[in-house]
């Protein structure tokens, strides 16, 4: 626990010196070192500053961080492209000793001008902490003017975040690919994109996007629309390609060491993808004949084409990355053996089981019970060579409020049936599923049945006959915060169907992991990884996305992704295993969960709308139902973002 | 006093006391010059959608703390502006000295002396080069860089990073072809490339060089262009091609040594193609014809008069007419007459030589 010694975020001061208190935190809990044996001494945010240790370098840390700001600094506006270099040289000449006593009134009158003139969120924070500091602290500055040289260095880790890329499970340079599509350079915005994420144009159609919940623009008026942007630049861009029909240059397997990763699902195509830019070789083994894992055989074609993804996995082909489909670890494959022929291994098989509901009936699987995700596996993987045979019967009831379950809910309705309903057992406001996919599924005609739920499947001959439920109330919280439903008595009623689709959650299958392998599971049923480096209990097998977190999102196994090709890198090359070093100071920022500042600023432009194909158009096909933004639409969207960066500086011991 | 701009849909808001009617989309810039109140500006151009990179123009807002930059915040329903006040003066003096810290304070050799927008509002806000002496920050060494076109040499140092010449680009050339780069104070003007193996979409067109502010941009014609107050502007017509472009020949002591153009003039509205902005070298060629040629005796081309000349075309023509009939006559004309001039020469073809064989070379 890092305790505070003096400190201010947002003008509020904690003086533990002996003089004031406040309602900061005295002490952040979990703050303590930046990594093991590594004490924090201070840090420097755009609110504020905290000092942990009597003895931070404070002149010194000021210099690194407006060094920072400057090298951050993206020129656009006067203030911070000029200001912020003339205040890191001042405070540099003060950290060296030939300061002199007027220059600490120039930087402070430079650096309000900084803070009130600069067009974005970096210029108005990056002085925050120094002015503050100048004021609390104006003996650490005198001082360094006193005529007594260089003044005590630090070490520091500083970096430029935003709350949208701290939202990101891959933390992607969110501001910086927005502004790119500002100006019109659609290439480099998907070269920034490219950074951190090989599949924008998966992302851009069917991301949850945590970033956009987070965004600041929300006070103003709305969120920016981030997602719709990443798919704006991905098509853009990948129309120009394939015009040109060029495939991406082949990148050479230069470090001499191999990786074997299991599935082609985002978190295997992500690792693969960095893992090959990294210089080694790849090799994908896959057990279905395609790639791109839940994206492709769980995600139905009209909210993302499967040419979306072939395009992407062909991207990732070309630089050298080998695919070996039909390939199922357990029964082609065992680890052992791909132990011994690769130097490391990554297990990202994803959660590719589906969840009993705990009904009566339910082990008998009478025809006609068909689970959420197998059922949209044979509709993704046949329908579209037309060789999908879809459950017989007219009626379908899907269990479930995610957006699996709207998922199958919206394919049902496309394949014909006369009467689908969806059974939720709390109300449509706890449902987790995306409102957009609620929404959709009731203009196509999808029936709602909420505070209902499934306790009897009633088959007769082996084949459904209908699902009897029992209505429910809303009773106390739970831990999730959601009031808990409860069950009214005598409730009970019957709806006919020939259908029922359990879409609740789905579980992974680890029958490959023989006992005594090192690799440990959890209690919820997946594999457990060491958090700091991604591997598993055995020595060069990783493991990463749904199997390791449990069904999540798209971008939180790209970020799995991400990391373990980081460490797995790491591990090939001989070298000590750790986290990105922009990922722990992610963690730390949480932290420390410091209080937002107010936007204060004027608001008043909404977000550019979708335009969709009418409910009677789609309803009969699995074609997209979004189109994507117009040029002009999407450049006057990204000029709404407020690019809130901000620099983040953590004083180490080391 | 209230003042209305024309439009259906309107705001009123406050500026400096004045109330304003301005139509809904409207700046604070807009609607503060419809009522007379001059709020200064740098990187903001008319033609060009604002920009917001300088600073230059900002004004307070009540009831935000920062504040706001007139050229592209929106005017709202109700908004009270202030667009003078102590504390903005001190934010436009010291954004423009630091544009001052970073730019070469020698105008005396500048050949944009005496035209140029950095020196009319440093001027402005009475600053002088001994204000910079604890400002001025290291001189940045800039990678010597290829200019998107080979016809215009851009200077980083002069450049004050206003981004226009990146817009005009863009929105009015339609290209794209630059971009403003970081980090920080090593910001400069580069290519913009659609992708690392194509080249630059550059054409040469110079439409930067003319909407830039100071002199960042060049033509790489040669020096000695004189200076504005020594310069006479002959306004004229391109006559390269037939959309007639209006443009100013720039004359330095009976010699044109570059082209401008008046942004209210001719259809172009100030814009110009790279032949008629920087096709103007062949003026004072040597190899111009001076005077009309005629073959002798020997078949020798020899200087003769006009008069001479002309005779001897209408005498042929007539002999020809007589000899072998209208048909055998046919007229090409130039495409740098202009539609008058080629009006009247088809007019001479078929009614004073009665054949219908007349064109034009219709491209250049
Ligand atoms: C119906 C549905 C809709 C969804 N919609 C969204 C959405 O809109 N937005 C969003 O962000 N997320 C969505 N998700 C979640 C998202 O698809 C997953 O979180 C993500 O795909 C997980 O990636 P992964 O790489 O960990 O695993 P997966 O995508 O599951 O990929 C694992 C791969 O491994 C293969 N495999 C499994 N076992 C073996 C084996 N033994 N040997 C070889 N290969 C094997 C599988 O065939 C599969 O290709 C949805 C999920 C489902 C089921
Ligand atoms: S980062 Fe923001 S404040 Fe800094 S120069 Fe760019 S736009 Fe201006
Ligand atoms: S306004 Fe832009 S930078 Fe700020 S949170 Fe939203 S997307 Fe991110
Ligand atoms: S010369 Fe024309 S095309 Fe080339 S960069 Fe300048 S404005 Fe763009
Ligand atoms: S080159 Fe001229 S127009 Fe372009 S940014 Fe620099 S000063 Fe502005
Ligand atoms: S040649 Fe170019 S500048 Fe001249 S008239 Fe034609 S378009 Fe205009
Ligand atoms: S004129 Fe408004 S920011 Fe430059």
């Amino acid at each position: 626990m890092a305790k505070v010694i003096l400190g201010s975020w947002r003008d509020d001061v904690t003086d533990n010196r002996g003089l004031k208190k406040s309602a900061i935190p005295e002490a952040f809990k979990g703050l303590k070192e930046f990594e093991s044996g590594n004490d924090i001494l201070a840090f420097m945010g755009w609110d504020g500053f905290f000092l942990f240790d009597r003895d931070a370098p404070v002149v010194d840390m000021a210099r690194a961080y407006v060094e920072k700001a400057q090298e951050e600094s993206c020129g656009y506006c006067t203030p911070c492209r000029v200001g912020t270099k003339v205040v890191a040289e001042k405070l540099a000449a003060l950290a060296d000793g030939h300061g002199r006593r007027e220059d600490i009134d120039a930087i402070r009158s430079m650096a309000a001008v900084i803070r009130d003139a600069s067009m974005c969120e970096l210029g108005h924070t990056s002085m925050t902490a120094l002015l503050k500091m100048m004021e609390l602290m104006p003996e650490a500055f005198e001082e360094a003017v006193a005529g007594r040289g260089p003044v005590k260095r630090g070490n520091y880790r500083a970096m430029a975040t935003a709350p949208c890329i701290e939202a990101c499970p891959a933390h992607l340079d969110i501001p910086e690919y927005v502004d790119a599509i500002r100006s019109g350079n659609y290439y480099e915005s998907l070269a920034i994109i490219g950074r951190k994420n090989p599949l924008a144009g998966v992302c851009g159609r069917v991301c949850v996007r945590p970033c956009e919940f987070v965004c600041r623009r929300e006070e103003l008026d709305e969120a920016i629309s981030i997602k719709h942007l990443k798919r704006f630049v991905n098509d853009q861009i990948v129309s120009y390609v394939s015009a040109r029909s060029k495939p991406l240059e082949e990148i050479p397997s230069a470090s001499g060491k191999n990786a074997a990763i299991i599935g082609a699902g985002p978190c295997g195509l992500t690792a693969a993808f960095y893992l090959k830019r990294k210089g080694h070789e790849v090799h994908i083994f896959e057990d279905l004949r395609e790639p791109g894992g839940m994206s492709a055989v769980g995600i139905p074609d009209y909210r993302l084409p499967r040419d979306v993804i072939s395009s992407e996995v062909r991207r990732i082909s070309e630089i050298g990355v080998k695919f070996h489909y039909g390939k199922r670890l357990g029964r082609d494959l065992s680890l052992s053996q791909l132990e011994t022929e690769y130097d490391s291994v990554l297990i990202s098989v994803g959660a590719h089981g589906s969840k009993s509901v705990g009904m009566e009936g339910e082990d008998a699987n009478p025809e006609g019970y068909v689970a959420g995700v197998t059922f949209l596996r044979d509709l993704n993987l046949l329908h579209h060579i037309g060789e999908f045979k879809p459950p017989v019967g007219t009626r379908v009831v899907v269990v479930g409020g995610g957006n699996v379950a709207m998922d199958c809910a919206r394919s049902a309705i496309r394949l014909g049936y006369s009467k689908v309903s969806v059974v939720y057992r709390r109300t449509q406001k706890e449902m987790p599923a995306d409102h957009e996919e609620i929404e959709g599924a009731m203009e196509e005609g999808v029936e709602f049945l909420f505070l209902t739920h499934p306790v009897r499947i009633d088959a007769e001959a082996g084949k459904v006959k209908g699902i009897t439920c029992v209505k429910m109330d809303l009773g106390e919280p739970d831990a999730s915060g959601r009031r808990r439903p409860v069950e009214v008595k005598g409730s009970d009623f019957f709806i006919e169907c020939d259908i029922v689709i359990p879409a609740i959650g789905q579980s992974s299958d680890f029958s490959f992991l023989s006992s005594g392998s090192g690799i440990e599971t959890t209690k919820w049923g997946t594999i457990a990884v060491d958090d700091n480096t991604m591997m598993t209990g055995r020595d060069r097998v990783f493991a990463g996305g749904d199997c390791v977190s449990g069904p999540a999102a798209l971008i939180d196994a790209m970020g799995h992704g991400l990391r373990v090709a980081h460490c797995m890198d790491q591990r090939m090359r001989g070298e000590k295993m750790s986290m990105p070093e922009a990922e722990r100071m992610f963690r730390l920022l949480k932290t420390m969960s410091l209080p937002q500042a107010p936007v204060n600023r004027l608001g008043n432009k909404a977000r550019c709308r979708l335009e969709m194909r009418p409910a009677r158009e789609r309803t009969s096909d699995f074609v997209e139902i979004e189109r994507g933004l117009k040029p002009d639409e999407a450049i006057r969207e990204a000029e709404r973002c407020l690019r809130c960066y901000r620099i983040a500086l953590f004083a180490t011991e080391e | 006093m209230t003042t209305i701009i024309e439009t259906k849909k309107k705001v009123q808001l406050e500026i400096d006391g004045k109330t304003v009617l301005a139509p809904e989309g409207a700046t604070i810039l807009e609607a503060a010059r419809a009522v007379g109140v001059r709020i200064p500006t740098l990187c903001y151009h008319e033609a060009l959608s604002p920009i917001g990179s300088c600073r230059v123009c900002v004004v307070e807002v009540e009831g935000v703390d920062r504040p706001a930059t007139a050229c592209n915040t929106q005017a709202l329903d109700g908004m009270r502006v202030v667009t003078r006040s102590e504390r903005l003066f001190n934010l436009r003096r010291e954004v423009i000295r630091m544009i001052l810290a970073h730019h070469p304070l020698n105008c005396s050799p500048c050949p944009k002396n005496g035209d140029c927008e950095l020196q009319d509002i440093a001027y402005e806000y009475d600053l002088a080069p001994n204000d910079f002496g604890s400002y001025s920050i290291k001189t940045e060494e800039y990678p010597w860089k290829e200019f998107s076109t080979p016809i215009l040499d851009y200077h980083p140092r002069r450049c004050v990073l206003c981004g226009r010449c990146v817009k005009v680009c863009k929105e009015i050339r339609g290209l794209g072809a630059i971009t403003m780069a970081g980090p920080g104070a090593l910001a400069s003007i580069q290519p913009a490339l659609a992708d690392p193996e194509s080249p630059s979409r550059c054409v040469s067109c110079g439409e930067c060089m003319r909407v830039c502010p100071v002199n960042a941009i060049e033509e790489r014609m040669g020096g000695g262009k004189g200076k504005p107050w020594e310069t006479e502007k002959t306004a004229t017509t391109c006559a390269y091609c037939g959309v007639g472009c209006s443009l100013e020949l720039n004359v330095v002591n009976g010699k044109v040594v570059g082209v401008t153009t008046d942004d209210a003039a001719g259809v172009n509205k100030g814009r110009l193609c790279s032949k008629g902005r920087f096709g103007y070298a062949f003026i004072h060629s040597g190899e111009r014809l001076g005077k009309p040629l005629m073959r002798n005796e020997k078949g020798e081309l020899e200087e003769t008069t006009w008069t001479k000349a002309l005779t001897k075309v209408a005498r042929e023509f007539r002999r020809t007419l007589a000899e072998h009939g209208p048909d055998s006559i046919a007229g090409l004309s130039s495409a740098r007459c202009t539609n008058e001039e080629n009006y009247l020469f088809q007019r001479f073809i078929r009614q004073a030589i009665g054949s219908n064989n007349v064109d034009h070379c219709a491209r250049l």
